[in-house]
């Protein structure tokens, strides 16, 4: 059954994968990515990973692809149209692609599992692990990241304001 | 030792690191090959997506929170990306048409 | 002050006068140059004047040249009364000779002055140094700089295309020789494991005791010795390496006259004087040291004849003279070969000096048809050219005839050697020969009815600067020949003497019988010399005999064709098919290389197109994982 499940869930993100790479609308490209955040989700319930699944649906397929669309409409629809200018760069790209992909694959082959570390699998990925990680062990880079998170707003509002001489 | 036992039925921790290298070379894919600046930074959450699959896949299999942590982080660090990077978008869409990345190749303007 | 030290100051001196002319002297008045150029020879002499007063004698060592394990090359001077006779002959007359060319070569703007006289200096240093080296090293150090002296001067007028070939030409002939002393060098190294004169000498007398065939192995020592004289022919312009010596005319007259008549082409003789002990033993180049050098008399005797140019004819008799020297050092007897030279650098300086009056006067007019009645524009320099060429002749009492007598006496009357007899032929042959030339040089240049062709209606006197050397050697030449008077078989021979602490003593003595026919001799000369004009040479009865005699029997053709034009087309090959697109190439295109990677490749590395550098992040990405992969593969 959760074999199933994961295919199934698999089969959903590789094509919404491909629908981000495909569509010429972005705002197609947006739809794609949501429903590929949506299935990757899924993934992590199966993998006993509760609270970032919870985080990835909320946050990031709700807050930050919300703000993906909210740009789309300011910018307007645009298509993406013609050939474009760099000539080679398709087919290169598909290339070297292609052959990371195969590396990747044969790093694959050799990866060495380590051994499970002794954990309380009742505990694993729940909200009180979580937090217990972030705000013991890992509190300097919580902390860290809270300030980038500031960082990123100030940015954007300072890139974003009204200019005199325009507008 | 790679597979895992999950709601009783026994999956291998390579299909999920499988899908997230495919998910990942479909954006690298997309950031190579689209113009539209928006589709390239779409494209790059995905990447970043497909990242957080293969932390969170080797957190349960070894069993070891750090890799849920380490996701939760990777997802803050690409909101505020995203959200720079969109403003930055935003602001060369004032001065010209940016439907095409190629035509910002000179920092001019 | 030592001896050491005056002996290495003769040496610095000129080499000092051309150090400071070349750096600044050029820049300053032309009053400079005249007090150095000349007054740094002047110099030398009278340090070499006060070594001889002296009774200096000794091998001064100053430092080590080169080490190299159990080899070494001391930077050493010989002080002996062979060198220091040469060393009289070189600054004495050399500096006669710079002396005049301060009048000589006033037409000279300022710079080039003052490089005249810096090559001279240069040139009397180089053959000071060839004088003075103890070991064969340094010995060939001087002639190779004497070459290139030779080379500098003759070409001085650089803008004369004539020129610049005679001063190659001159060049590559005595690189030629060069060759030949280094390769004669080395094989005496080979075999007595030393450069320097005590030790090849000492080892000589060590290996070949008395003379003797070296107990029967004496084949590297002829080698050695045939070796060192294509040095010595080619120096000093014999058969078959002379053709430069008539070209090197081009050269200013007082160059022609340091060079070419009183010290570079005496070199050769010098050199087998020097090596006596070798050419003692050698008696294979021993002989052909007397047969080039009579062979070579005769057949520049022939050449003169026709020649038309004053400097030319003292050109091929400056050859005859040598070829005398070389018959004199190759028969044994070496003084004699050695005051020949003294009275020839006396006599022919003095030719060349006064026919340099003549053609300063005559404003650079060389052809002899052209001249005519001098005698009564120019009397001074008429009656000191007479006297030289008197003396060339050998008529009694100028020095001339001591010497030239001397030689040919004792080539009569060697004993136990009957080809040396022929030798005696040939140089008496020569004699009348040279009766001949040097008086139609002298009636047609002097006397007679002056030229329509003449360039000068009234030929100015010479400046005092330039009769007084040719005086002074006129002087010389008179009465130079009392010193050694043995040619008449009675007298004085202060030159056998002084020369035969080191050459050794005379081996035998003039007879009577070689006394008188060297008076005959002498007698049939001068009167080939007053009837000059009424003969007509035989040749002009023969045309094909006047054309071979004009063309120089062909030799300038032969050596064009054989060896100038075909070497033109391997250099000319070298040029476009080697050194341009493979050796030019490799420069060229190095460099080009470089470039175009730093430059080229870079720039279309920065497209400016953000896709292009994310292509070159994946690059990089693919290139790390396939290094990971092939590192665990190979682990």
């Amino acid at each position: 059954m959760a074999i199933a499940v994961f295919f199934v869930a698999a089969a959903v993100a590789l094509i919404g994968g491909i629908g981000v790479v495909s569509f010429h609308q972005p705002i197609r490209s947006v739809l794609s990515l949501v429903l590929v955040m949506l299935a990757l989700s899924v993934i992590f319930l199966l993998l006993s990973a509760q609270f970032v699944f919870a985080v990835q649906i909320i946050v990031y397929a709700g807050a930050v692809m919300v703000l993906f669309l909210f740009v789309i409409t300011l910018l307007g629809p645009a298509r993406e149209l013609g050939r474009g200018r760099l000539r080679y760069q398709g087919w290169l790209s598909a290339l070297f692609v292609l052959v990371m992909l195969g590396l990747m694959w044969t790093l694959l082959q050799g990866v060495q599992y380590r051994q499970p570390d002794k954990t309380d699998m009742s505990f694993f990925g729940t909200v009180q692990s979580i937090g217990v990680g972030l705000f013991t062990t890992y509190l300097y880079p919580f902390e860290l990241t809270s300030i980038l998170l500031l960082v990123a707003a100030i940015g954007a509002i300072y890139l974003s304001r009204k200019r005199i001489d325009d507008l | 030792m790679s597979t895992l036992d999950i709601g009783g039925s026994q999956l291998d921790a390579s299909w999920f690191l499988l899908l997230s290298a495919v998910l990942f070379s479909l954006g690298a894919v997309g950031v190579l090959v689209r113009r539209n600046p928006l589709v390239i930074l779409i494209s790059i959450e995905l990447m970043l997506n497909a990242a957080n699959l293969t932390l969170v896949t080797f957190s349960r299999q070894l069993q070891n929170m750090e890799g849920q942590l380490f996701a939760l982080m990777s997802m803050t660090v690409a909101a505020a990306e995203a959200v720079v990077g969109l403003a930055i978008l935003v602001d060369i869409f004032r001065v010209r048409d940016a439907e095409d990345v190629d035509d910002l190749s000179e920092l001019k303007g | 002050m030592s001896n050491a030290a005056l002996a290495l100051l003769i040496l610095l001196f000129p080499a000092g006068g051309a150090v400071v002319l070349a750096g600044r002297g050029w820049r300053l008045p032309r009053i400079f140059t005249v007090i150095v150029g000349p007054g740094v020879v002047w110099l030398s002499f009278i340090a070499t004047m006060a070594l001889f007063l002296g009774n200096a004698n000794g091998d001064f060592t100053y430092w080590t040249w080169i080490k190299s394990g159990s080899f070494s090359v001391p930077f050493g001077l010989l002080i002996d009364n062979l060198s220091l006779f040469m060393c009289f002959v070189i600054t004495g007359v050399g500096g006669l000779i710079v002396t005049y060319s301060v009048g000589y070569m006033e037409h000279e703007d300022g710079p080039s002055y003052a490089r005249f006289f810096c090559y001279m200096d240069i040139f009397v240093f180089s053959m000071l140094l060839l004088v003075l080296a103890d070991n064969l090293v340094f010995l060939i150090v001087g002639w190779a700089m004497v070459g290139l002296s030779s080379y500098l001067l003759i070409g001085f007028w650089y803008q004369r295309r004539s020129a610049v070939l005679a001063a190659r030409k001159a060049f590559v002939m005595n690189v030629i020789g060069d060759v030949g002393m280094i390769l004669g060098t080395f094989v005496l190294f080979v075999n007595v494991h030393s450069v320097s004169y005590s030790g090849v000498f000492d080892s000589l007398v060590r290996l070949c005791p008395a003379n003797s065939n070296c107990n029967g192995d004496s084949g590297w020592l002829e080698l050695a010795a045939f070796l060192l004289l294509v040095g010595a022919i080619a120096k000093s312009a014999q058969l078959p390496l002379h053709t430069w010596l008539p070209d090197a005319m081009e050269g200013p007259t007082p160059v022609s006259a340091l060079i070419h008549a009183a010290t570079m082409v005496t070199a050769g003789v010098y050199l087998v004087g020097r090596m006596h002990l070798i050419y003692d033993i050698a008696t294979y180049a021993h002989a052909a040291v007397a047969i080039i050098g009579a062979v070579t008399a005769l057949f520049a005797a022939t050449i003169a004849i026709v020649q038309v140019d004053i400097k030319r004819v003292l050109a091929y008799s400056t050859m005859i003279q040598i070829g005398y020297m070389f018959l004199a050092v190759g028969i044994g007897a070496y003084s004699a070969g050695f005051f020949h030279l003294l009275s020839h650098a006396f006599f022919k300086a003095l030719l060349f000096l006064a026919a340099g009056n003549v053609i300063h006067a005559m404003h650079d007019e060389q052809d002899m048809r052209k001249y005519g009645g001098l005698w009564r524009d120019m009397r001074l320099t008429s009656i000191t050219f007479l006297v030289g060429s008197l003396s060339l002749v050998g008529v009694i009492p100028l020095v001339g005839f001591f010497s030239k007598e001397q030689i040919l006496g004792l080539a009569f009357s060697k004993p136990d050697d009957a080809m040396v007899q022929i030798l005696w032929l040939v140089g008496a042959a020569t004699a009348l020969i040279t009766g001949f030339y040097t008086g139609r040089m002298w009636w047609l240049s002097f006397w007679g009815k002056p030229s329509p062709q003449r360039p000068v209606e009234h030929p100015h006197a010479p400046r005092l600067v330039m009769m007084v050397p040719v005086a002074t050697l006129a002087v010389l030449a008179i009465v130079g020949g009392f010193i050694e008077t043995r040619a008449l078989g009675l007298g004085l021979s202060a030159v056998s003497d002084f020369l035969g602490k080191v050459v050794g003593p005379p081996a035998w003595e003039d007879t009577g019988v070689a006394v008188a026919l060297g008076l005959v001799t002498m007698l049939l000369g001068a009167a080939l010399f007053a009837g000059a004009m009424r003969i007509r040479p035989w040749s002009s009865y023969v045309p094909w005999a006047q054309t071979l005699l004009e063309r120089k029997y062909y030799f300038d053709d032969i050596y064009a064709a054989a060896f100038v034009r075909p070497l033109d087309w391997v250099a000319g090959v070298a040029f476009r098919d080697v050194e341009r697109p493979v050796i030019d190439a490799a420069v060229v295109d190095t460099g080009r290389l470089t470039r175009w990677t730093s430059v080229e490749a870079s720039r279309n590395l920065q497209t400016g197109y953000f896709r292009n550098y994310v292509l070159v992040f994946v690059v990089g990405v693919v290139a790390i994982g396939g290094g990971l992969v092939i590192m665990r593969a190979l682990s």
